[in-house]
């Protein structure tokens, strides 16, 4: 068993030897950490994501609305027989958060969910084609932040994937 | 001039050389964990149409590659032997420093897709920092301020996540942050078993939130733990908080929680090589009990 003593870190074993740094060393380190102090700093107090290493920490930082309803995502691909098969869950590299961050984006230009069928298709040889992809959200309802259990689908987009040239 | 000398000299305390050899070592060897296990999105980024690639600023300024699957294979892998070299401890300078590096374009490559993550701010500040120093063995008994630098900024960097955190929420959310939701629809979107029935106690949620900032704007106040016991103690309850989190939306802040652990006296567990003659005070197991 190892016994841990309650002594001071900083007056620990003080017989051991101290590296010393230089005052040049010490003003170096002071220089450049406040440098990144700074960054970190003003990243948070002005900037965003896009700021990233030096944007703000905003996990969950948005105030939701009690009585907003809670929306949730899916990127989906379907097949011939009707078959919804999801691709926000890594099937094509991508996360459900990935998806969120870029839905504005793919709603305007919804040729890009065209290139998810081709990378589906090369992640799985063996699946059934997709005819179109789509992105749906789920909408739950809240009534004073509690679940009231229902909530309504959405389909923001779905994108028809062209037949390849040549087929009939 | 004595509290310039007083301030600088937080920064500089010394700290025995064996308990940075010991981070280095968990920091280093949890990258390939990073990237095998616990974050595997990001290689997957290597699949993905580079037409979804959003570059930060970061990667604009620097001109960095758009990850086609030959860039983000190629940093992988370059990576992962750098970081093994700087787990051995040898020439810790330079694989320090390029394990920094390919971490931060790793980085840039995971948060380039439309959604940044705040884990691992903390874990970049120690890749950052570990370099600077030197040579640490695992026996070596002596102190050094080098290694007390690199503790106390992975230290701060710890604490600006949680204050920061803070900030982002009154920044983003507003003072009525507490008052709204956000608890109850992360539940909602990733709730488990252990964490759904918090959704059907009004009020819950709701006071978590209040506790939640609350912790998060007395943050800084943890610079003040010194003592060895006591910040184990803190390590302990900051694991705890995480772990809750865990169970309760299955989020984790991996990279952060494995730069936590700079902040443990690792050097103190070493075994001793002589016998202990002396039986251990029943107060020196509190903390692992507690």
């Amino acid at each position: 068993m190892v016994a841990v003593t309650d002594r001071e870190t900083t007056e620990q074993d003080a017989a051991a030897e101290v590296v010393h740094l230089t005052a040049g060393e010490r003003l170096i380190r002071l220089v450049i950490a406040a440098a990144i102090l700074t960054l970190t700093l003003v990243g948070t107090v002005v900037s965003d994501d896009e700021a990233f290493p030096f944007g703000p920490p905003r996990m969950y930082a948005t105030r939701a609305d009690p009585d907003a309803p809670v929306s949730s995502t899916r990127v989906v691909g379907l097949t011939d027989d009707g078959v919804e098969v999801r691709l926000s869950g890594g099937e094509v590299g991508l996360r459900r958060a990935e998806f969120e961050g870029q839905v504005p984006r793919l709603v305007e230009n919804p040729e890009l969910l065209g290139l998810l069928a081709v990378t589906y298709a090369a992640n799985h040889p063996a699946a059934p084609p997709l005819e179109a992809v789509a992105i749906i959200v789920r909408r739950y309802e809240l009534d004073d932040g509690v679940r009231t259990g229902s909530y309504v689908y959405d389909v923001l987009v779905t994108y028809p994937i062209p037949d390849p040239e040549g087929s009939p | 001039m004595s509290w310039v000398n007083r301030f600088a000299g937080w920064f500089f305390v010394p700290v025995p050389l064996a308990r940075v050899a010991v981070f280095r070592l968990i920091a280093y060897l949890f990258i390939p964990v990073d990237v095998f296990v616990t974050t595997r999105w990001v290689a997957a980024h290597a699949g993905v149409p580079t037409e979804y690639y959003q570059p930060l600023l970061i990667g604009d300024w620097l001109s960095l590659p758009t990850p086609t699957t030959a860039v983000v294979d190629t940093v992988k892998w370059l990576l992962i032997g750098s970081a093994l070299l700087a787990a051995t401890g040898k020439a810790p300078r330079i694989w320090g420093t390029t394990t920094f590096l390919l971490y931060f374009e790793w980085m840039v490559i995971a948060m380039s897709y439309g959604k940044v993550d705040h884990d691992r701010y903390a874990f970049l500040v120690a890749l950052a920092v570990l370099p600077t120093i030197g040579v640490a063995r695992w026996r070596d008994k002596r102190r050094s301020e080098a290694a007390g630098f690199a503790v106390a900024v992975i230290f701060i960097a710890v604490m600006l996540t949680y204050f920061l955190a803070a900030w982002a929420k009154i920044r983003f959310g507003g003072w009525d942050w507490v008052n709204g939701s956000t608890l109850t629809r992360a539940v909602l979107r990733r709730g488990t078993d252990l964490s759904t029935w918090t959704l059907d106690v009004p009020g819950l949620l709701h006071v978590s939130q209040y506790l939640m900032l609350g912790f998060e704007l007395l943050s800084p106040l943890m610079l003040l733990v010194r003592r060895d016991r006591a910040r184990i103690a803190l390590v302990i309850f900051l694991l705890g908080f995480h772990l809750m989190v865990f169970a309760g939306v299955r989020i984790i802040f991996l990279p952060h929680v494995v730069a936590l652990l700079s902040l443990v006296p690792w050097e103190r567990f070493q075994l001793h090589r002589q016998p202990p003659e002396v039986i251990p005070r029943s107060d020196d197991l509190a903390p692992a009990a507690s």
